[in-house]
């Protein structure tokens, strides 16, 4: 079994919802970005997910945006990233990872796909992917990674059907209409939403966009399976000025960990 | 016999191009605009409409001009001009603009956005909504906002927003990603009027509708100024808009389809936008086409003198016609599209936009394939009024 299907699966068992953490890969740089996955995990952190910066990313608010734009002004590239997983996986076997990102990084370098199972890359959500396409129909055949897919307040009926069936892992249910990072969250609309979604499948389902504050964390977790959180945490890595304030990161990931488990 | 040409098919792909690569807010909205689409291209009342607005308040049809002393200058081929130059706004995006606001409407749509390079798809976007009283927001990269300074003042003039992009490169690219975001945020009120065939799926096959009147109107012209099909017909490629608007009548015929893309400082330089002579296949904005990028995947800054041409990608119908051959895409630099544009104004007194510049400068080369007896037409799909500015700057000529 995958990481990410067995660390949900337990979690689920043992009723722990479950918290999904996102940074951009090399912002502010690729030693940095090893160091915060670790004090995600020991924060509490179930599944990491590892933003792969695009030069375009149409669904990103301006904070994950410009920490695209950082990343790449450093040189990252897409073989670096798979070289931070492996050096990740020295000290961490556990804790599965998630690569997020474009849809043309990851055709243009499906050779690096080889390496995924050999540095442990769990699973890939792509953004501009649509849902009800398996990666396979992609293009991009690799069987042991896990394709997440995105459903939105705007899916249908129809289209939650076909995504479900084609999604492995979780089920990422996107909390509102817009990019990353925004504000416009309505807690009972995603609550609703969240428990129709789980009557299409029987994959955990995490909930995520614009969650930043432990009360909206506490109360999405009363339906979801867990939150994921993205924006909040690089506009935190970027104001961090010495690697000390990472530990201010790490105790807000503790304290969600434990709103949503309360 | 062959089959008759019928692109895209029902996902949107045109043989292994185009398709809906879109975070998932947008995948309903496609699918509305895709239904709308189709109901109203067989509703005979929208189409009289559409037809009304094109000949009332666009002009249409504009004239095919024979252009007399270019073709003494080239010694080769009849040169006919299609003037889209013509059109009420400047060029040929009104087409396109003038069908998709009536879409809009009868989607119910309240709010309107769109991107623009050179800013002639904001003024033909802008100058729709004001006619139908709808908001209007329309996204340019902030290069281009300094370099097309005048359609900005238009844009405003005629009551729309403009919001300069920072992001990315400050171009075309970005302003297209901007007005995604935008969409995804407002989708439930907002019509998103792309300006070329380029985006996902419907977009590419409802711009080229809206633009095959011009090659539709130019098989009547043509039969009546010269009594035949032309034997090529020549148009610049940026997102590509105007060239599958002449082109696409004519596929199933036999006509040489020439486009021509904006080589920049040279295609040996890097320094270009013309993904068709030195690009791959890859996704950008909604669908796949050829596009420059590097060997990581990442998106290239683009270099034109052409703020219209200066995109890194181009719509999917033309990746599809450059690989079944069935049209040829060259590319010339802009030292020769600066020489093509003062030739055309000096011998037509017709001044071109820049980006409809790039279809003149390869005439020399052109028209050494053709004899004294066959016609070729060449798009004049825009105005140069917006360029003045920004060509006398490059030659040193202080007009304050």
């Amino acid at each position: 079994m995958n990481r990410i299907e067995k660390q949900l699966v337990e979690n689920k068992k043992n009723n722990i919802k479950s918290l999904i953490a996102y940074l951009v890969a090399g912002d502010p740089n690729m030693d940095d970005t090893l160091s915060l996955m670790h004090g995600f995990v020991d924060a509490g952190v179930d599944v990491i997910e590892v933003g792969v910066p695009f030069s375009d990313p149409i669904a990103e608010g301006p904070i994950i945006q410009s920490a695209h734009d950082r990343s790449l002004a450093n040189k990252t590239s897409f073989e670096g990233i798979i070289d931070l997983i492996s050096n990740f996986r020295k000290k961490n076997t556990n804790t599965p990872i998630v690569l997020m990102g474009y849809l043309n990084s990851f055709l243009k370098n499906q050779k690096a796909f080889s390496r995924f199972d050999d540095v442990g890359i769990d699973g890939v959500l792509i953004v501009d992917a649509p849902g009800e396409y398996s990666l396979k129909d992609l293009g991009i055949s690799n069987a042991n990674v896990v394709s997440i897919s995105l459903v939105s307040p705007t899916t249908t009926k129809e289209r939650t059907k076909k995504i479900c069936n084609a999604s492995s892992g979780f089920i990422y249910y996107v909390t509102l209409k817009g990019v990353t990072g925004s504000s416009n969250v309505n807690l009972e609309e995603i609550k609703s939403n969240v428990i129709d979604l789980q009557k299409n499948t029987d994959l955990p389902v995490m909930a995520g966009f614009g969650i930043k504050n432990k009360e909206q964390a506490e109360s999405i977790s009363k339906v979801a399976d867990g939150v994921v959180i993205g924006s909040y945490l690089v506009e935190s890595i970027f104001q961090a000025k010495k690697t000390t304030d990472y530990k201010k990161i790490y105790n807000y990931l503790s304290e969600i960990k434990s709103v949503i488990n309360k | 016999m062959k089959d008759k040409y019928s692109e895209p098919n029902s996902e949107g792909f045109f043989g292994s191009y185009g398709g809906k690569f879109v975070p998932e807010t947008l995948m309903e909205a496609l699918d509305e605009l895709e239904k709308c689409y189709e109901d109203i291209k067989s509703d005979l009342e929208f189409q009289k409409k559409i037809d009304r607005d094109l000949a009332d308040f666009v002009g249409r049809p504009s004239p095919l001009y024979f252009a007399k002393r270019l073709t003494e200058h080239f010694k080769g081929p009849n040169i006919w001009l299609k003037r889209e130059d013509l059109n009420h706004t400047g060029a040929h995006k009104i087409n396109n603009t003038i069908g998709q606001i009536l879409l809009a409407k009868m989607m119910g749509k309240t709010r309107i956005i769109a991107e623009t390079g050179a800013g002639q798809h904001g003024v033909a976007t802008a100058t729709v909504a004001a006619r139908l009283g709808l908001e209007c927001h329309i996204y340019m990269g902030a290069e281009d906002v300094q370099r097309q300074s005048l359609n900005v003042y238009r844009i405003k003039l005629l009551g729309a927003h403009v919001h300069p992009v920072e992001s990315g490169t400050a171009t075309l690219k970005d302003a297209l990603n901007e007005a995604i975001r935008d969409w995804v945020t407002n989708v439930d009120n907002t019509y998103y009027i792309i300006g070329s065939v380029t985006g996902p799926h419907p977009y590419p096959m409802i711009v080229r509708d809206f633009n095959a009147i011009v090659g539709r109107e130019l098989i009547h012209q043509s039969q009546a100024s010269f009594q035949s099909l032309p034997d090529a017909i020549i148009a610049c490629v940026g997102g590509g808009s105007n060239a599958i608007g002449i082109f696409h009548p004519f596929i199933d015929e036999d006509v040489r389809l020439i486009g021509v893309e904006a080589a920049g400082q040279g295609i040996d330089t890097g320094k270009h936008a013309a993904p068709l002579n030195d690009g791959e296949p890859g996704i950008l904005h909604g669908a796949k086409s050829y596009l420059m990028q590097d060997s990581d995947g990442q998106i290239m800054a683009t270099s034109s003198i052409s703020a219209g041409l200066d995109y890194p990608g181009v719509g999917p119908e033309h990746s599809f016609l450059k690989d079944s051959g069935r049209a040829e895409y060259i590319a010339v630099n802009d030292e020769s599209v600066m020489k093509a544009f003062h030739q055309l104004s000096e011998l037509e007194g017709i001044i071109p936009a820049l980006e409809t510049a790039h279809a003149f400068a390869p005439l020399d080369l052109i028209c050494s394939e053709f004899n004294e007896d066959q016609n070729i037409v060449i798009n004049v799909s825009g105005r140069g009024d917006k360029d003045i500015a920004s060509v006398a700057k490059l030659e040193g000529i202080d007009l304050e």
